[in-house]
């Protein structure tokens, strides 16, 4: 199967493993020892589209996304990542799977104290020869890893140790990894929320360049309605583990995020629950 | 309907946030005091301490008049090291290199098949089983006493510094292989998680994940365990497992304290320099 994605950045194209186009969920469901994180879960995200998902703390958002590669456990009546469906890959197709999706998280997840370099390098261990057990990248991945830390506009701090760099560029490195990945989704685990708004907003127009020139789906999980509103193609909002809302992120308005997050007052549910 | 003006302090009593109302200013006082009076817990835990301070001190025998009547006789002792006879001492320089070779040696070996058996012991890496029954070969190895284990390398490989290295390397990895698996245990798990989710195979995220975290804490353990090694093998000596050991018993029975005396302050110069330059190292990398 040829990519169907292309772009400035995409990698090399000796690859043969299978391409995704969008992601879809039916029935989606995750128990975590009799607590339904996700209860009945029906989605679609098509190529390109950016999608926010909003939600309590504990509505399923980081849930979902665990779920579109087991890293939770899952079931349902589908689950698909472009052609492949989820739940049916184990072992190495798992692996593989992993490798096709880019992940960034609220907290970077860097190892700190290796380079910025290395951490890029690290989003393509799956592809990596048998050298990398001794740290041995080649030369060509060494290039590709600077050529997104140059993409993220961190090139001049590829051997900087990345405990050191801010929390804005740690995130930028994060991205430049999961980009390593040549990845054909993008899930990012509220990426901002450790992030002042400007970083935040820089990091947001990021991740729809990469929506946009890659053609790729990206599910970010937010916890400001004007971020989504701003930067995301759609909605879903979640609440309780169901979806209560998914449309067009300009048609958010004051009904449709008291329809996601309750009216709970100040708390939401958490203080009335209090 | 009328209204009747209700009085100040009522008025005030209402306008009180609720928080006031729902702790007293005896709780408020209690729970901002920094140190607080023990619980049932606490004081169930400071009556077993004393407890078990009492039966030891009854059991070990531990005599306050016995300590005091003592110390002239401790004075005498140390009044006799004085002065120094530094008349060997390029035997004592001699056996003091042997007993930093024999901590080297040994603290080299022991920390690398340590780092080995600590994957086996660390719960993030190593399957349920594997994680037991390594955790109960580390258990059994560091109940013996080093200077049990010289006593057996002695009688099987002979008298000298081969059966003090073979006891170091064993006792190391007793004291060392546990703490190797609890630094690893201790990385933050989120990088970790990230690398697993790119599609990383377990051992990658072992290399680029647990051991790149784990290195500060693993390479300043290591020189601790030197450390207590050099320590350790001046004494292993005593049972003629090398080092400088056995000529310092051999000095006490000729009752020879001038010699004595220059080999304790021998030991005790090379041990501080050797913990004065490991604090430089690992205050560089930590």
């Amino acid at each position: 199967m040829t990519s169907a994605i292309s772009g400035p950045i995409a990698g090399p194209s000796h690859d043969t493993r299978p391409r995704f186009a969008a992601v879809c969920g039916r029935n989606l469901r995750v128990d975590y020892s009799g607590t339904l994180a996700l209860d009945g879960v029906d989605f679609d995200v098509g190529a390109g589209e950016v999608v926010a998902l909003l939600g309590h703390s504990g509505s399923g958002k980081s849930t979902l996304m665990k779920a579109l590669t087991q890293m939770a456990p899952a079931t349902a009546d589908e689950l698909s990542i472009g052609d492949t469906p989820v739940l049916a890959q184990h072992g190495r197709d798992l692996r593989a799977l992993r490798s096709r999706v880019g992940n960034v998280f609220q907290h970077f997840n860097l190892v700190p104290n290796l380079s910025a370099l290395t951490n890029v390098l690290t989003g393509g261990l799956y592809d990596a020869g048998p050298l990398n057990r001794l740290g041995v990248f080649n030369s060509a991945q060494r290039r590709r890893a600077l050529e997104l830390l140059d993409w993220v506009g961190l090139q001049d701090r590829a051997g900087q140790q990345t405990r050191t760099l801010s929390g804005g560029q740690q995130q930028r490195v994060a991205i430049a990894r999961a980009l390593m990945q040549d990845p054909e989704l993008i899930l990012a685990d509220e990426p901002v929320a450790s992030l002042d708004p400007r970083l935040a907003g820089s990091v947001l127009r990021l991740l729809q360049r990469i929506a946009s020139e890659r053609h790729i789906p990206v599910i970010v999980s937010l916890h400001v309605v004007d971020l989504a509103s701003t930067y995301a193609d759609r909605v879903i909002g979640l609440h309780s583990g169901r979806v209560v809302y998914d449309g067009a992120a300009a048609a958010l308005g004051p009904d449709e995020v008291i329809q996601i997050y309750g009216d709970g007052g100040e708390f939401g549910d958490d203080g009335r629950a209090a | 309907m009328t209204t009747v003006e209700q009085p100040e302090t009522t008025r005030e009593h209402e306008e009180r946030p609720a928080h006031e109302e729902r702790l007293s200013e005896s709780d408020l006082r209690r729970l901002t005091r920094p140190v607080r009076m023990p619980g049932i817990g606490g004081t169930v835990a400071i009556v077993t301490v004393v407890v078990a301070v009492l039966w030891s001190m009854n059991g070990a025998d531990v005599d306050g008049e016995r300590f005091v009547s003592g110390v002239p006789r401790m004075w005498d002792f140390l009044s006799r090291l004085w002065p120094p006879d530094f008349g060997r001492l390029d035997t004592i320089i001699r056996l003091l290199i042997e007993t930093l070779q024999m901590a080297i040696i040994g603290t080299l070996v022991g920390a690398l098949l340590s780092l080995l058996l600590s994957f086996a012991a660390a719960s993030n890496i190593s399957p349920r089983w594997l994680y037991s029954s390594s955790r109960m070969v580390l258990n059994i190895l560091r109940s013996i006493p080093e200077l049990i284990l010289a006593l057996m390398f002695v009688s099987a490989v002979g008298l000298g510094p081969f059966a003090g290295i073979m006891a170091i390397i064993l006792g190391s990895m007793g004291s060392i292989a546990k703490v190797y698996a609890e630094a690893m245990e201790s990385v933050d798990a989120g990088p970790l998680h990230a690398l697993e989710s790119t599609g990383a195979s377990s051992r990658q995220v072992i290399y680029y994940g647990i051991l790149p975290q784990a290195a500060p804490l693993l390479t300043s353990y290591t020189l601790l365990l030197f450390e207590g090694n050099v320590r350790g093998a001046t004494i292993l000596g005593l049972v003629g497992a090398g080092g400088i050991g056995m000529e310092l018993t051999t000095a006490m029975r000729l009752y020879d304290y001038g010699h004595l005396s220059a080999i304790i302050i021998s030991i005790v110069v090379l041990v501080t320099i050797i913990d004065r330059l490991s604090a430089v190292v690992r205050r560089r990398i930590t």
